[in-house]
């Protein structure tokens, strides 16, 4: 019980940090940060127009007013759901823009990473179960190849290859121009083309940490005196492989999976962007470079909330797996 | 790659590269390292990687900026992997390139080992209060999404430049290497040879310096690659988006130009293929050395 | 016919990074049905790798590369592993030597016991009711059903060792190999397990191949004993026989060094150097280097196991003379010059204390989430130690011991109570106060492979103190740490000085740690549990050292210990710890005479008695 209380204070902790981190990092800069963002814009925007100096004055205060009332304003807007409007798309607010993009990152990301996690598990257990056969050097040394080539640029192979080359797939973006988001039978499948390549991009490299991961941690589990004694004892050799092998190497797996969720999120970003994708991801990128602080906040801490609830979830599960874990008086 | 901290033995990997110290002139480390057929490959395959940039003026055959040929050329005699959209030769970037990414890979991963160190190791061996507050921190480098907020740290940015990638890649990327340091720390500290050191009068800076920390020096060295994997990838991708200084060359760089520039529909795959392949084999390198070290240290996964 | 029979087996490891060992060479053996067989021997001689052979669970690196194993007649040693199968558990099972990880840990005992049955189903019919199955076989071992529910990080070791026990019988095997079963245990466990044990044994009547280098445990429980030395069978007998008339000068180094405490004069014997190494080629008897009736032929004859006695022996000189036991006699005769420790009676004049604890008690205060427990760990303790004498401080695990030494070195501060060094309190001692505290008190640690830094060598471990505390320097330094080298019994120096540990044998490295703790010259040295960890082969050496130089050197030495027959030899007093209580105090003859406490009566009564069964 205890370890559910203390994942629970560790996720309220880091929520508010990273609610405060995301206050602090546009005040991290020296004079007054709304001043120079205003410098800024206008130096390459001719005007700034009146709802935008209020939306900045609202984000980052005015010069005179205390730091403190500004974090006691700030916590209050994002309570109450308040992220302001955003620059580049105004008159929308950012919170329409972001329920817009939600769902395809949400869909993408989820199913990719599920499918990773379980491919690179399976995998894994195989090469394991099979050490140092034909299928564990093929199972090994090609994921450490594929691991090697840099992510990005495999996108990029890939439209190159798939989209413009063969022309099987379209090249980008998350549905056909003419129509728009609907459930219809028509845009559903449409929408799954285009998703095709991204998730395939995602689904090359997503399963690798996870191969070497759990084959490393299954040797080591299986050299355990206890999966020796399973042996002694006579259990069949898939049956040692499965409740004294994998069932206990996959436990570390499931922590890494809550630990590495902050940085498949940063694959997302660039797959959207590549595949010019209408997720979170390239959202964040043309905030960034549209200079639309709002957006670019907000969607910072949405990710960020977004990432620390998976990763409370996945620790929640773990508590489940694991009864060293959740029969312990203490952590 | 992934292993779990737990299970490595640093000690035994330090006694190993102290006999070999012993029997040989060369260093213990380099020596056990060389032994290892994957490590050997990956040391000469990084070895050639910081030949070619310290040597890049001689190699490459222009300027890396220099834009008087013709624009989105293929490959030819004179420009072995064409041009850039812009009238630059291709190739002489590629070279140049390697010099970029070597830079950010040693500097932001020495950077962040040191802070990784230097958290970990009071973490774990203080304990207590200083450790509670220290975990949260570096439980939450682990969580918090590390490209968003370098691009967010990025996208405030007032100059854009190495210098500015090279920080933020730091700052973003010392938890893990913080983590494993301090589970290993609390291994080692309830050793008795600690308890001896403190009986025989040393500080508790010397300890850690002079008992503790050379038996950590594998991890160290493991930690500093994976940092600096982590920072090549990160620059090499940052760059890419676009959030890097445009007029610093790196593969990054040329590969948004690439896909800017309309490699993909020009068919200038050479252009596309060159830094990509260039980058996956300055990362094979670092693997290949890491598979070693993990070998070494890593008794379970000793092939036999 | 044989239940077990091994005929010419070997094994051997073909690590990638290094030499080839012949861990196990040619060892030919049987085990009859109902039969209990010891199988003796220092650590490293290849006892568990032989017992991994029989139960054909080898991993690479290890390989059978020559001879056969028959269980019930039929050929083994190549039976592919599905085969195996349905002779496994049923026949033949085993208890390994660690039980802290022979339990799967996620799943529950009762789990544990079901897939036991599950995959021998065939053999038991689908309808055992497994609750009830495993109850009854938890209470063999005397554990409540309400294990079953439990998973393995909830129990105690030696609950842990008692169900992998139980485990072990559930399908009523015709064979047991028990592999070091207790080592590690608190001795009074140890000793509820393996009369258990026995008792079952008799009961049920299945063989065991019983494997220690605790030889009191194996000659008490063993019907016939093996001693095993570098890969070989040397002496094979009665275990009767064995206590008593046992022929080959190894079997006897290893007897010589048991005892018994309660005697008025107590002699253990040692045997000096250490096995060879089994990567090289060996003309000759593998004993010779460390035999002390060696004659010429041995180095260059290799002796066969003939028949001797009752059993078999591996010796030229047995082989040769008519009759062995004059050899041996001979033998022992030269072994008492200057291989055995006595311990007489003691009576030395009292000396001014040098270290006088007083009403000391230490209460820990552990939380666990929201509620707080307070555990007594030391209650109301005082004695003081003695310039010149050995104070002896015994008690289980968890009784206090460790705590007392912590305080008494000034790691903890007491709840109550003082201790004062030659009249300064030294309870609640500043950062610095402590360190200059530390010159005069020092530790000798348990385990002699965790106390030395792998990666310093012998000489830098040395000079640490010598530098901290008395400001030598350099050359001087260097000097100086030889010279207690050389008081430690490592001659000559040079060879030491620049050594790593992992090139030092167990007993060298605590020798080494001993000399560490001279280096300030202290006054007061604590020694906690400092020959629990080596084999008992050497166990007296070290002994020896620490007696001669607590006389010789005039230091008051606590000697934390759970193993009386050491007490017995080195301790001038003794004190016996029972839950932060002590219950029992004096010379320590009279203690172990004349127990009063039962925690004491307890302890002598765990002290295995070879032979103490034909006696009985
Ligand atoms: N994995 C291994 N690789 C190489 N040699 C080993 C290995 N395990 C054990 N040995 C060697 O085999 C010999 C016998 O070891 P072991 O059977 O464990 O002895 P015991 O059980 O009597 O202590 C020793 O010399 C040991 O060094
Ligand atoms: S053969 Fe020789 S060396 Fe070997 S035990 Fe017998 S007497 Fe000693
Ligand atoms: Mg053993």
């Amino acid at each position: 019980m205890l370890y559910f209380v203390r994942r629970a204070g560790f996720f309220l902790a880091t929520l508010w940090a990273a609610v405060t981190l995301n206050f602090l990092i546009p005040r991290l800069q020296p004079g007054d940060p709304a001043q120079a963002m205003l410098n800024r814009l206008q130096g390459e925007t001719t005007a700034v127009n009146p709802a935008q100096l209020e939306a900045i004055r609202k984000l980052l205060g005015t010069p005179d007013g205390n730091l403190l009332s500004q974090y006691w304003d700030y916590l209050g807007a994002i309570c109450t759901g308040h992220f302001g409007v955003s620059y580049s798309y105004f008159p929308y607010t950012v919170t329409a823009m972001i329920s817009s993009a939600l769902p395809w990152t949400l869909i993408l990301v989820g199913v990719t990473q599920m499918l990773s996690f379980a491919i690179g598990t399976l995998l894994g257990a195989w090469a394991a179960y099979r050490r140092n056969s034909r299928v564990d050097s093929v199972i090994t040394l090609g994921s450490t190849f594929v691991g090697t080539l840099p992510f990005f640029w495999l996108a990029l192979l890939l439209i190159f290859v798939f989209a413009i080359t063969l022309n099987w797939f379209p090249d980008g973006g998350g549905y056909g121009g003419g129509s728009s988001p609907s459930w219809t039978w028509l845009f559903v499948s449409d929408a799954f083309q285009h998703s095709v390549l991204p998730a395939v991009a995602l689904l090359i490299t997503g399963p690798i940490g996870w191969i070497i991961g759990m084959r490393n941690n299954m040797v080591q589990t299986l050299g355990e005196d206890y999966a020796r004694l399973a042996r002694a004892k006579g259990l069949p050799r898939r049956r040692i492989a499965l409740t004294y092998g994998a069932r206990i190497a996959i436990l570390p797996n499931v922590t890494g999976f809550a630990i590495a969720l902050g940085s498949l999120l940063g694959g997302t970003v660039l797959v959207e962007t590549i595949f010019n994708y209408p997720g979170l991801g390239r959202l964040l990128l043309e905030a960034v470079s549209n200079k639309d602080y709002p957006l670019m906040q907000a969607l910072f801490l949405f990710t960020t909330i977004g990432v620390l609830t998976a990763n409370f979830l996945a620790d929640v599960t773990y508590g489940f797996l694991d009864p060293r874990v959740r029969r312990a008086e203490a952590v | 790659m992934t292993t779990t901290p737990e299970t490595i033995d640093t000690e035994a990997l330090r006694v190993t590269a102290l006999d070999a110290d012993a029997s040989s002139r060369l260093p213990g480390w380099f020596v056990i390292l060389w032994r290892n057929g994957k490590c050997r490959v990956g040391m000469l395959m990084l070895a050639a990687f910081i030949v070619i940039a310290v040597l890049a003026p001689v190699i490459a055959p222009y300027g890396p900026r220099l834009d008087e040929f013709g624009a989105s050329e293929g490959p030819s005699a004179a420009h072995w992997l064409g041009t850039t959209a812009r009238g630059e030769d291709v190739f002489s970037q590629l070279i140049y390139g390697a010099r970029t990414s070597l830079i950010v890979g040693l500097v932001a991963g020495v950077l962040s080992t040191l802070i990784a160190m230097a958290v970990g190791l009071t973490a774990g061996y203080l304990r207590g209060v200083v450790d509670e507050v220290l975990s949260f921190f570096i439980n939450l480098g682990l969580v918090v999404p590390v490209l968003p907020l370098m691009i967010v740290l990025a996208g405030y940015a007032p100059v854009k430049g190495l210098g500015l990638i090279i920080i933020v890649i730091t700052v973003t990327g010392w938890a893990y290497g913080a983590r494993i340091k301090r589970a290993q720390i609390i291994t080692l500290r309830t050793r008795d040879y600690i308890t001896a050191a403190k009986f025989a009068g040393d500080s508790t800076a010397r300890i850690i310096a002079f008992e503790i920390v050379p038996n950590m020096i594998s991890l160290i060295v493991v930690g500093f690659m994976g940092a600096a994997l982590g920072a090549i990838g990160a620059e090499a991708g940052l760059a890419f988006l676009g959030l890097g200084d445009p007029q610093t060359v790196s593969w990054g760089t040329m590969l948004n130009q690439a896909s800017l520039g309309g490699a993909l529909t020009t068919g200038q795959w050479a252009w596309l293929v060159a830094p990509g392949l260039a980058l996956a084999l300055l990362i094979t390198s670092f693997t290949l050395m890491n598979f070693g070290i993990d070998a070494l240290s890593n008794p379970h996964l000793r092939e036999d | 016919m044989a239940l077990l029979e091994v005929r010419d087996l070997s094994v051997t490891y073909s690590p990638r990074d290094s030499a080839a060992v012949r861990a196990v060479d040619r060892v030919s053996f049987e085990v009859h049905d109902g039969e209990f067989v010891g199988l003796l021997g220092e650590s490293g001689c290849g006892k568990s790798t032989l017992g991994n052979a029989v139960l054909r669970l080898l991993d690479r690196p290890a390989a059978i590369t020559g001879g056969t194993i028959r269980f019930d007649g039929q050929d083994v040693t190549t039976t592919p592993e599905d085969d195996l199968r349905s002779l496994r558990w049923v026949d033949l099972s085993t208890v390994f030597q660690s039980s802290m990880n022979s339990l799967n840990p996620v799943i529950t005992v009762r789990r544990q016991f079901a897939d036991t049955f599950e995959a021998h189903s065939d053999a038991l019919g689908n309808d055992l009711d497994v609750d009830a199955r495993a109850t009854e076989l938890l209470e063999m071992v005397s554990l409540d059903r309400s294990v079953l529910s439990r998973f393995p990080h909830e129990l105690s070791g030696g609950m842990k060792q008692r169900v992998a026990l139980a485990l072990a019988l559930a399908l009523e095997p015709r064979f047991v190999l028990l592999d070091e079963p207790t080592t590690g245990l608190d001795v009074v466990v140890q000793r509820d397990i393996l009369d258990r044990l026995r008792v079952l044994q008799a009961r049920l009547g299945f063989a065991v191949l019983f494997i220690s280098h605790d030889l009191g445990t194996v000659m008490e429980l063993a019907d016939r004993v093996m001693v095993m030395y570098a890969g070989e069978i040397v002496e094979d007998q009665p275990a009767a026989e064995m206590v008593t008339r046992h022929l080959h000068p190894y079997s006897a180094g290893l007897l010589g060094s048991y005892a018994d405490p309660r005697d008025q004069v107590v002699e253990v014997e040692f045997i000096p150097g250490r096995p060879p190494d089994l990567s090289q080629p060996h003309a000759g008897c593998l004993f010779q280097p460390r035999c002390p009736v060696a004659v010429d032929a041995c180095r260059t004859v290799h002796p066969e196991l003939l028949p001797a006695s009752l059993g078999q022996v591996r010796c030229l000189l047995v082989e040769q003379s008519g009759d062995a036991r004059v050899v041996l006699e001979k033998a022992a005769e030269l072994r008492r010059r200057d291989q055995v420790f006595a311990a007489g009676l003691s009576e030395r004049a009292d000396a001014e204390p040098v270290l006088v604890v007083d009403g000391v008690s230490k209460v820990y205060k552990t939380r666990r989430g929201l509620n707080t427990t307070l555990t007594q760990a030391v209650d109301d303790v005082s004695f003081a130690l003695r310039p010149g004498q050995v104070t002896a401080l015994v008690g289980q695990s968890g009784s206090g011991k460790t705590t007392i030494a912590r305080i008494l070195t000034g790691v903890e501060r007491p709840t109550a109570g003082s201790v004062r060094f030659k009249d300064e309190p030294v309870d609640h001692l500043g950062r610095g106060a402590l360190r200059k505290y530390r010159r005069h008190v020092q530790l000798v640690f348990q385990d002699p492979f965790s106390a030395l830094n792998p990666t310093r060598t012998v000489a830098y471990a040395l000079s640490r103190p010598l530098r901290n505390h008395l400001g030598l320097t350099g050359a001087e330094a260097r000097a100086r740490a030889a010279e207690l080298l050389e008081t430690v019994g490592l001659s000559p120096a040079d060879q030491y000085l620049d050594k790593l540990p992992h090139q030092l044998s167990g007993g060298q490295r605590q020798r080494v740690v001993i000399a560490r703790a001279l280096a300030p010259e202290p006054e007061v040295v604590v020694a906690d549990e400092p020959i629990s960890m080596l084999d008992v082969s050497i166990r007296a050496e070290i002994i020896a050292l620490l007696d001669q130089l607590v006389r010789d050197r005039g230091i008051a030495m606590l000697y934390i210990t759970h193993d009386l027959l050491s007490a017995r030899l080195l301790a001038d007093e003794v004190m016996v710890l029972n839950q932060g209580v002590m219950v029992e105090r004096g010379p320590t003859l009279d203690v172990i005479a004349e127990a009063k406490d039962p925690y004491t009566r307890k302890l002598l009564a765990a002290i295995p008695r070879p032979g103490a069964r034909d006696i009985a």
